[in-house]
């Protein structure tokens, strides 16, 4: 038998029996939603993790003091340029100086997260400029005051003339530092305590010297060539702490930041896969109805199918005919279980979840639906199939 | 030898019920030529409907020898037997045997649509053979909507439609009041005279007579030819 012919005979049979096959198709349905709901979600809280750390590279590295203890040696800047220098894993390295202090413009002011920075943090943090440049090796040397400012803070000091003030001057703490540069905005992130956005950078030596002091405690940042870096750069890194600061090298501690990025990721993903087996044992108990229903189904067409033996069904007939209506079931439940997961999302937006549906989301879904409904479909089929045409006539 | 549509020599049947056995053919020979109107006359139990089911197809004798239009049966795998049915054997049945889902045309067709032929060219030869039957007007009606003389008619429509060498039927009459039986028993004549090869299986005597030749079965045996 050709198979638009099956596919009539499936149809007509589907068509006969509609709301016993919306019934089956239940459990498909709820699984194809769950699945794209669970991906969406999973999408969701990565660009959440993502989004969090955007600014942090992979091959970050924090150097600051140990907790506990008591702490009698700082880092500096020569000890900064001596892990330049000695350890060839790493690419950028800047000293921060962190601080809070108010700075004021005109007649307003804003309080802010300063940071003592050299012109590497840039490329360490991904920082980007909305207007004028960075601050420079030449002005940190120099101790120029100067200052560069997050773009939270500049909205807040200086409103519509945001790109006009490059030149201008802000006063902090008594003294007035000249505008050189101001950031784009960076989004929710945080390095080394200091959140782009609410933040005004000046050069190192400058806070060292006049906003902080020297008795305070600096971190060190630094940035692994690639990924693969990074350990051998933790390596090299302890080498120069050990050098410089012999048996009190332990006073420090040098956190991955990678790292965290790389749990986080990790965690939001084994989230994903935790709630994706969920959803598969839904499509697969869903699978499980569609095999009772279609071994009803073989029961109660026994004769029918003895009939079509009879006048010379093959095998092969009779087993499509079963299968594709267990493959058309899931198929539709499939694609049911998606627009409900369509009109889904919305819900999941009112109650602030998170959830990017995907074509990837859509795909898997209906194709688990048809492979789940092929496979739990194609026992009954074959049972089917396999009737005596005698047996199956005889049958009342 | 030659010459014969059905060649049967020492078939046996038995079936198990619970732990006996009972045998319902008992070395069954008969021969039936091509173009014959023989009658299988036999009472209910005489394993007349078990002789039928062998000549059929649907069924497969324990021993003996089954040659069908040349062709030894014995050989064949299900989907074989289900490709001899679909060429060489009509049925029909006594409880008619349509599809209820299906309109007269399409049951007509089915054969024809199993075969891997196109609906169109199907619904053609269905629509002349409903038309030969006096159905012209009934064909787009399904079996429920049909009398019982009319669904017998379809279905001997269906039987024809496949081009078998045999038609084979089961009581046809059987379900169907006097009038209606003798109609179809006229059909089968004229059939016959067509040179469609026919067995008719039946306990009715006064339906046998119509036969050209009369097979007695009685007890799994064979009794006269």
């Amino acid at each position: 038998m050709n198979l638009i012919e099956i596919f009539r005979a499936v149809f007509m049979n589907i068509q006969g029996n509609k709301t016993k096959v919306f019934l089956t198709t239940l459990g498909i349905i709820v699984g194809a939603l769950t699945i794209v709901l669970v991906i969406s979600i999973g999408n969701g809280s990565q660009a959440s993790v993502e989004e969090q750390f955007r600014n942090l590279n992979v091959g970050t590295l924090q150097i600051m003091p140990a907790f506990g203890g008591r702490a009698t040696e700082r880092l500096t800047s020569e000890v900064a340029a001596q892990i330049r220098a000695e350890a060839p894993s790493i690419k950028n390295i800047s000293m921060i100086l962190a601080a809070r202090a108010d700075i004021s413009y005109s007649n307003t002011s804003a309080s802010a997260s300063l940071g003592g920075v050299t012109e590497d943090l840039m490329f360490i943090n991904n920082l980007e400029m909305a207007y004028g440049t960075f601050i420079t090796e030449e002005q940190n040397e120099d101790a120029q005051r100067v200052a560069v400012i997050g773009s939270d803070i500049a909205q807040e000091l200086f409103g519509d003339e945001i790109g006009d003030v490059i030149g201008e001057r802000v006063t902090i703490l008594g003294r007035r530092y000249e505008i050189t540069g101001i950031l784009k905005g960076m989004g929710d992130s945080s390095m080394g305590g200091i959140s782009p956005d609410s933040a005004v950078f000046v050069p190192y030596k400058v806070a060292e010297k006049y906003i902080v002091g020297r008795l305070a405690r600096p971190t060190i940042i630094a940035l692994a060539k690639d990924i693969d870096h990074v350990e051998s750069a933790i390596e090299e890194i302890n080498l120069v702490l050990q050098e410089v600061y012999r048996n009190k090298s332990d006073q420090f501690r040098i956190i991955d930041a990678g790292n965290r990025l790389q749990s986080a990721k990790n965690s939001a993903r084994t989230m994903t896969l935790m709630l994706l087996a969920v959803a598969v044992v839904v499509l697969i108990v869903g699978g499980i109805g569609i095999m009772n229903v279609l071994f009803v189904s073989v029961k109660e067409r026994t004769k029918e199918i003895g009939i079509l033996k009879a006048i010379g069904a093959q095998k092969r007939d009779i087993l499509l005919m079963f299968l594709l209506e267990a493959i058309m079931i899931s198929a539709v439940g499939g694609v049911l279980g998606i627009l409900g997961s369509m009109l889904a999302m919305p819900i999941m937006n009112y109650f602030q979840v998170r959830a990017i549906p995907t074509n990837f989301a859509y795909l898997l879904a209906f194709g688990f639906s048809v492979g789940i409904g092929t496979f739990f479909g194609y026992y009954p089929a074959s049972r089917a199939a396999a009737l005596k045409p005698i047996d199956a006539l005889n049958y009342e | 030898m030659e010459n014969n549509m059905i060649y049967m020599r020492d078939i046996v049947k038995s079936y198990k019920i619970g732990k006996n056995k009972l045998t319902v053919l008992k070395e069954v020979s008969l021969e039936i030529k091509a173009g014959e109107f023989v009658a299988i006359l036999g009472p209910s139990g005489s394993g007349k409907s078990t002789l039928m089911n062998i000549i059929g197809c649907i069924d497969v004798a324990d021993s003996g020898e089954y040659i069908l239009k040349g062709e030894n049966i014995k050989a064949r795998n299900e989907d074989e037997l289900a490709h001899v049915r679909n060429r060489e054997i009509g049925f029909v049945f006594q409880k008619f045997n349509l599809l209820p889902k299906y309109k007269a045309i399409h049951n007509v067709a089915f054969p024809l649509l199993l075969r891997g032929l196109g609906k169109e060219q199907a619904y053609k030869k269905a629509t002349r053979l409903l038309e030969r039957v006096g159905l012209s007007d009934r064909m787009n009606h399904k079996p429920l909507e049909l009398s019982g003389g009319e669904q017998q008619r379809v279905s001997i429509a269906r039987a024809l439609s496949g081009g078998p060498s045999i038609l084979l039927a089961d009581e046809p009459t059987g379900s169907l009041d006097s009038k209606s039986g003798s109609e179809i028993i006229e059909m089968f004549l004229a059939l016959n005279h067509e040179g469609n090869t026919i067995v008719l299986i039946t306990h009715d005597l006064n339906v046998a007579k119509q036969a050209k030749r009369i097979i007695h079965v009685r007890d799994g045996k064979v009794l006269e030819q």
